[in-house]
């Protein structure tokens, strides 16, 4: 946990001075506008900056206790966590090319398959039915498009 | 008199047979976000926000703030029956409500939640029906400084009372204000913080955060702890209601004191979550049979809910007179608000009654509503938590992704979606709260906005927030609210000191 805790407000202070940096760049003094474009980002960014500072402090010197401190996740947990975050990033990498509904039939049928162990038969059913379920309600009866992917472009529907 | 008139046509909006339609149709749908643990008032809102678009304003609201309603019903049945929180406001139910259901009274458990939320729900309905207008009347005399000192007491409130550490709050709020500057800045027109890439052009959109913080972060923690969702059955029969009944007269003080607190806490931003401890803390404190609570006393299921329910309602008290709203939730309804065109704040009131009075109808209707809906399906919708997890998590995952991209029809949100996911999986698990990160993120744009004016007012001198006869007493309260853990903080250290030295 405390290398965690490190490591999130270094990155926070990274982006805060990140921020400071571009206030700069856009003023963060007084113009013909009143206050510059940069100065309320620039308060808000020295908070981040003092407050990322402090926190980074208090970990580091919490050394000692280091050998009773929880893991950031537990050693068993994270197969699951991986198991439910890369197959959901991976239907956002197929959305971009076949389209959303495809991608989705894809992602409930393999997690409900690999993961859950369910009958071929539940899975079919689910894995057409939800997307299609919610390809009628949304396209059709509340006319919100869902992405498509590149693939429809080119086969030319 | 003029309220209850303007109630009587908020009643009549509320219920033509569209809206109570919408009503309904919200409800139930908030009673299951609320059941499932990964979906919540706030993230099932903003999923239904592009849905809102083909309906007019008044229904979509009715139908947001009945998914609310119903989200704020339905946390308590998973609680009570799997000893697991639906929302994170029905975790103070836990202590008494599942000892309760393992003894087999998990019907009257069921049934004294959903009683008390009435009760707490009606207290921050009278409050909102009748105080709501006086706010806003009293609002309209609030220039640009004025509404930034509001601004400042929500965050000193949020940073103040919120969360274990308040130097990451601070931050994680820093972060929201900064996440909320990306892009075109309105006034000077140049380009902020997108370092040349033009994805960042278009800025964060904060439903789009929501779905992440509040739906896959809440997906990750949940397969982290690897749920098995065994709950103890439970039925919900006559003879529960009557005994709860008669339970509740018992305990009437109890059930009020929650309610009480649920409201004062929701009013200002604080949050129905700490509402509910505090009350549960109370009722234990307050009563002859304190050694009975944790093993399934009927009072310590009263108190928080009560409270927690009161603290929901009223949190949209200053989201519709002042624009700020006192809940996450609130918050997704607000920019809802923004996004059908309607600026909310003091003019709503005058400029489109039949909006502010519908909602506020919903309010009533949807109490109602609500309870016949979870006291008749209460067993029926613990079992939509039977389904098998592997089904239920991808069918989640899904369905915010289509929320995510139906915002602003943009592939990237849905990959901003992910990344605040794991952010809102990495802040849970560090104790940065992700609350004042979300309001920042929501309010922005107006801090920046009012304060900038002010300082235009002004020309330059920081004082004009503090003017007063508004802005001093509120920024005064504010900086009370912000230094107050430090009080506490140094109080606990000398009394430790002290118990010490009695030691030695």
């Amino acid at each position: 946990m405390r290398k965690a805790d490190i490591v999130t407000a270094a990155i926070l202070l990274g982006i805060g001075l990140l921020i400071l940096l571009d206030c700069i760049r856009l003023g963060v003094g007084w113009g013909m506008e009143g206050p510059r474009a940069g100065f309320w980002p620039f308060l808000m960014a020295l908070g981040m900056v003092l407050g990322s500072v402090v926190i980074l402090v208090q970990a580091v010197q919490r050394k000692g206790v280091a050998k009773s401190d929880k893991p950031f996740i537990p050693r068993e947990a994270i197969k699951p966590v991986l198991q439910c975050a890369i197959p959901a990033a991976a239907m956002v990498v197929l959305t971009e090319f076949i389209g959303l509904y495809i991608a989705a039939g894809l992602y409930l049928a393999v997690y409900m398959r690999w993961i859950g162990r369910h009958s071929w038969v539940t899975v079919l059913i689910l894995s057409i039915g939800i997307p299609a379920v919610s390809y009628i309600v949304f396209d059709k009866f509340f006319l919100i498009p869902m992405p498509e992917g590149r693939l429809k472009g080119l086969l030319g529907f | 008199m003029d309220i209850l008139g303007h109630l009587w046509m908020g009643l009549q909006v509320a219920t033509t047979p569209y809206n109570l339609l919408v009503g309904v149709a919200g409800i139930i749908l908030g009673i299951i976000v609320g059941v499932l643990p990964g979906l919540g008032g706030a993230n099932g809102c903003a999923i239904l926000i592009p849905v809102t678009f083909v309906m007019p304003p008044t229904a979509a609201v009715i139908l947001l703030s009945s998914l609310y309603w119903g989200a704020l019903y339905g946390g308590a049945i998973t609680s009570i029956l799997f000893n697991i929180p639906g929302e994170p406001w029905a975790v103070a139910v836990i202590f008494d409500g599942y000892p309760m259901a393992k003894k087999g009274k998990g019907g009257q458990a069921l049934a004294a939640s959903f009683f008390s939320h009435f009760v707490g729900g009606l207290f921050g309905a009278v409050l909102l029906t009748f105080f709501a207008p006086i706010v806003a009347e009293f609002s309209l005399r609030f220039g640009p400084p004025e509404t930034f000192s509001v601004m400042i007491l929500t965050f000193s409130a949020l940073v103040g009372l919120g969360g274990k550490s308040p130097i990451k709050t601070l931050v994680a709020m820093c972060l929201g204000f900064a996440m909320a500057a990306v892009g075109i800045d309105i006034v000077s027109g140049q380009l902020r913080f997108t370092y040349g890439t033009t994805f960042l052009m278009g800025g964060f959109n904060f439903i789009v955060a929501v779905i992440g913080l509040f739906g896959l972060g809440e997906i990750f923690l949940t397969v982290e702890e690897g749920l098995k969702m065994e709950g103890v059955k439970a039925k919900l029969t006559l003879k529960d209601i009557a005994e709860v009944l008669r339970a509740m007269r018992k305990y009437w003080k109890t059930v009020i004191m929650g309610a009480l607190v649920g409201v004062w806490m929701g009013f200002k931003p604080g949050g129905a979550t700490p509402a509910s401890f505090m009350a549960y803390g109370f009722a234990k404190a307050g009563s002859k049979e304190q050694e009975e609570f944790g093993k399934g006393h009927i009072a310590g299921v009263f108190a928080p809910e009560a409270a927690a329910h009161g603290a929901g309602t009223s949190a949209m008290l200053p989201m519709i007179t002042l624009g700020i709203p006192g809940s996450p939730t609130a918050a997704v309804i607000l920019g809802g608000l923004m996004i059908w065109g309607l600026q909310p704040g003091p003019m709503l009131f005058k400029d489109k009654p039949d909006f502010v009075w519908g909602l506020i109808a919903s309010t009533w209707t949807g109490l109602f509503i609500g309870l016949v809906c979870v006291l008749a399906f209460a067993p029926a919708f613990a079992a939509v938590l039977r389904t098998p997890f592997a089904i239920l998590m991808p069918i989640i995952v899904f369905v915010c992704a289509m929320g995510a991209y139906a915002v602003n029809n943009r592939m990237i949100d849905v990959w901003y979606m992910i990344i605040f996911g794991i952010i809102g999986y990495a802040f849970k698990k560090l104790e940065y709260s992700m609350a004042p990160m979300l309001l920042a993120l929501v309010l922005g744009d107006m801090a920046e906005q009012t304060f900038r004016q002010g300082l235009i007012m002004s020309q330059g001198s920081g004082w004009i927030f503090f003017r007063p006869p508004i802005a001093l007493p509120i920024m005064l309260g504010a900086a009370i609210i912000f230094i107050w853990p430090a009080v506490t903080a140094v109080r606990d250290r000398i009394r430790k000191g002290k118990a010490a030295v009695a030691k030695a």
